[in-house]
């Protein structure tokens, strides 16, 4: 093949995956539907904002002390920080996705040079770098008004390009590592061993075995939410959070605050371990595959009961965590305390429990709706103390009422 | 006994099913043959709970489905085209909780599972987590958690389907046992093979309609029991079981 060949085949290749590329993009953004990116521009927002005031007046002090020059020495050096952080985001995601297998099309059937390939995946996982933009913006607009404006609008341009030089270093480290692990074959360029190592099925120890157990309906299927939770699954992830705000909500009473600060911070938790848990019990009801849950001898009352029983649990841990951390309180406000705790984590893991049967198998609608219906309440209870439970209510027992309907559901 | 009473569904502006009626009695295998797509797959799914019909009704025994699912739905089994699991559990697990939720006797069905899974050639992947399970292996575990507790009436939809020749034997074996045992088998394959051995009586689906119904004496051989292609691969693998099974 002459040099002229090569070139034009190069260009060929390297035109496609432009193309390819711009075409996914295209289709990713496509696919986050509207209220997706609201919520999501919303979460880049309060995260935005919290760094930002994070940020904002230590350096508005440091302006005072020390001046501009330091600021702006403050601001590169927290946005180098950051572009390194991206790299490293870049370097994981692509170490992960070499190791399982990059996914789309079997590559190596495919007749592309391995450097157009190389280049491509990397494209891939260059892409979680970004994620560095957000606090990037809130480093960067902490200093307005501090260092001249120039100044940001230049150190930003530096940031972009940090960003971009670091996730390419972290896939060529990744890429680097992978050849590394992969078993050398002669006659092979460097990616292609990689490629077959990942698509190579990984064999570990047998599961334990199973109990053959006689018990109801309800039982076999809470005693299978918690192995599909104990196993890495969607479910399995929705469990850290309850799990985590739960410690957090006892680790309060022990924090060096104000009693009365402790209190209201140990309520809070404890309702967003009860909105987590009721995240938890959607999550792992969407597990349920429908062919075999709607082919068994199933009824509503077994689905929802084992849920609701989820609810129960989780809001009798919560309970007991508290009364055992808040033994400091006065009884009677003790006592307040876990009736409001108790009534309110059962409400929410409730109304969890209802969506998740009388929305299966839609698991993202079930979780939308929950997200919603909570954050209505909210929004109510800060305008008028209250009524925000009203809605919360609400929302159980118009949710109850479309129990029955659970057996014409259909998949879509 | 199955009966499918004037059912019709419709998806959308498509008329998938029209009017069907047909039936599968105690200790006989129908078999339901068509082109992909004239309806066969909703029939079956329809037939198991998974989607109501627009009209008619559907009777296990004298239940009717939809009427009383959960009583009905004791006495069905259905083995998916395309089945689905819980990915996380093993296969074991995954049988032993269908078994619980079905009341069979914990005991009886985990002989019967490690008996069947044997038979299938399923016994070594019975603690692998289902995820990791090939196609075909996925469609014996279906087809082990649909007749686990010996069903009344059994929906096959293209079960044999991505099977080795052994397992195909195995399962077919397992089938006439079940009609012989007294439970109506419903069985959907565009092979028109393995439908021409296997049944005793076919029902033919063309655009969502029932175009003709034949009994095994009308189209005649071959009789049930092994082909010669099945007898060589047995002879081959030196694990023939006893000839005369379906």
């Amino acid at each position: 093949m002459n040099a002229s060949t090569l070139v034009e085949r190069e260009r060929r290749e390297s035109d496609a995956f432009r193309l390819l590329e711009r075409t996914l993009v295209r289709r990713r953004v496509a696919g986050v539907d509207a209220r997706l990116r609201v919520e999501l521009a919303a979460l880049a927002a309060l995260i935005l904002g919290f760094l930002f005031w994070q940020v904002r007046i230590p350096l508005d002090s440091l302006e005072r002390r020390t001046g501009v020059a330091t600021v702006a020495e403050v601001e590169f050096a927290g946005l180098a920080a950051l572009a390194i952080g991206g790299g490293g985001i870049a370097f994981a995601r692509h170490t992960v996705r070499l190791r399982r297998g990059p996914g789309g099309p079997a590559w190596l059937a495919l007749p592309v040079t391995p450097r157009a390939l190389g280049r491509h995946l990397a494209w891939g996982s260059r892409a979680t770098a970004w994620l560095a933009l957000v606090p990037a913006a809130a480093w960067v607009l902490a200093g307005v008004q501090l260092v001249p404006a120039w100044w940001l609008v230049l150190l930003f341009a530096i940031f972009v390009w940090m960003l971009l030089e670091a996730a390419r270093l972290g896939c060529w480290l990744a890429v680097r590592d992978a050849v590394r692990r992969a078993e050398p074959r002669s006659g092979l360029d460097d990616l292609s061993p990689v490629l077959v190592a990942a698509r190579r099925v990984r064999t570990s120890a047998p599961l334990p075995a199973a109990h053959w157990r006689r018990q109801p309906a309800w039982r076999a299927l809470l005693v299978k939410d918690l192995v599909v939770t104990r196993r890495p699954s969607p479910a399995r992830q929705r469990a850290i959070a309850p799990i985590a705000l739960l410690v957090s909500s006892a680790v309060a009473w022990a924090l060096p605050i104000a009693p009365a600060l402790a209190h209201a911070l140990a309520f809070a938790l404890g309702l967003l371990t009860a909105a987590t848990l009721a995240e938890w019990i959607i999550a792992v009801a969407g597990t349920d595959p429908f062919p075999v849950l709607r082919g068994l001898p199933l009824g509503v009352a077994s689905v929802w009961g084992a849920r609701l029983l989820w609810a129960v649990l989780g809001s009798a841990s919560l309970l007991v965590v508290q009364a055992l951390c808040a033994r400091a309180l006065h009884p009677m406000a003790l006592q307040v305390l876990l009736v409001w705790l108790g009534a309110a984590s059962l409400a929410i893991g409730a109304l969890g429990a209802n969506y998740a049967v009388t929305l299966y198998p839609r698991v993202e609608h079930a979780q939308r709706m929950l997200a919603l219906s909570l954050g209505l309440a909210i929004a109510a209870s800060l305008m008028i103390p209250l009524v925000g439970w009203v809605l919360v209510f609400t929302a159980l027992l118009h949710s109850a009422r479309r129990l029955p309907g659970w057996s014409r559901q259909e998949a879509f | 006994m199955l009966r499918i009473e004037r059912v019709s569904r419709r998806y959308g502006d498509l008329l998938a099913l029209d009017d069907v009626s047909l039936e599968a009695r105690p200790g006989e295998i129908v078999g339901l043959l068509g082109a992909n797509g004239a309806g066969k797959s909703t029939v079956l799914r329809t037939a198991a709970g998974l989607q109501p019909p627009d009209a008619g009704r559907v009777l296990v025994g004298e239940t009717d489905l939809w009427k009383d699912p959960v009583a009905a739905k004791r006495d069905l089994g259905y083995a998916a085209e395309e089945p689905e699991f819980y990915e996380e559990l093993s296969v074991d697990e995954y049988l032993a909780f269908v078994s619980a939720v079905r009341g069979v006797d914990p005991g009886a069905a985990r002989a019967r599972a490690a008996d069947l899974g044997v038979r299938l050639g399923l016994g070594e992947r019975s603690r692998e987590p289902v995820r990791r399970l090939s196609h075909g292996m996925r469609k014996k575990t279906s087809l082990l958690a649909a007749v686990l507790h010996r069903p009344a009436v059994l929906l096959c939809d293209e079960a044999l389907e991505g099977l080795d020749a052994g397992a195909a034997l195995a399962a077919k074996q397992e089938l006439r046992a079940l009609a012989d045992q007294g439970a109506a088998v419903l069985f959907s394959s565009h092979v028109t093979e393995t439908i021409e051995r296997l049944c005793d009586r076919v029902v033919i689906l063309h655009r969502g309609r029932v175009a003709r119904t034949l009994e095994r004496r009308e189209w005649g051989a071959p009789e049930p029991g092994l082909s010669p292609l099945e007898r060589e691969f047995l002879a081959l693998a030196s694990a023939a079981p006893a000839e005369g099974a379906a």
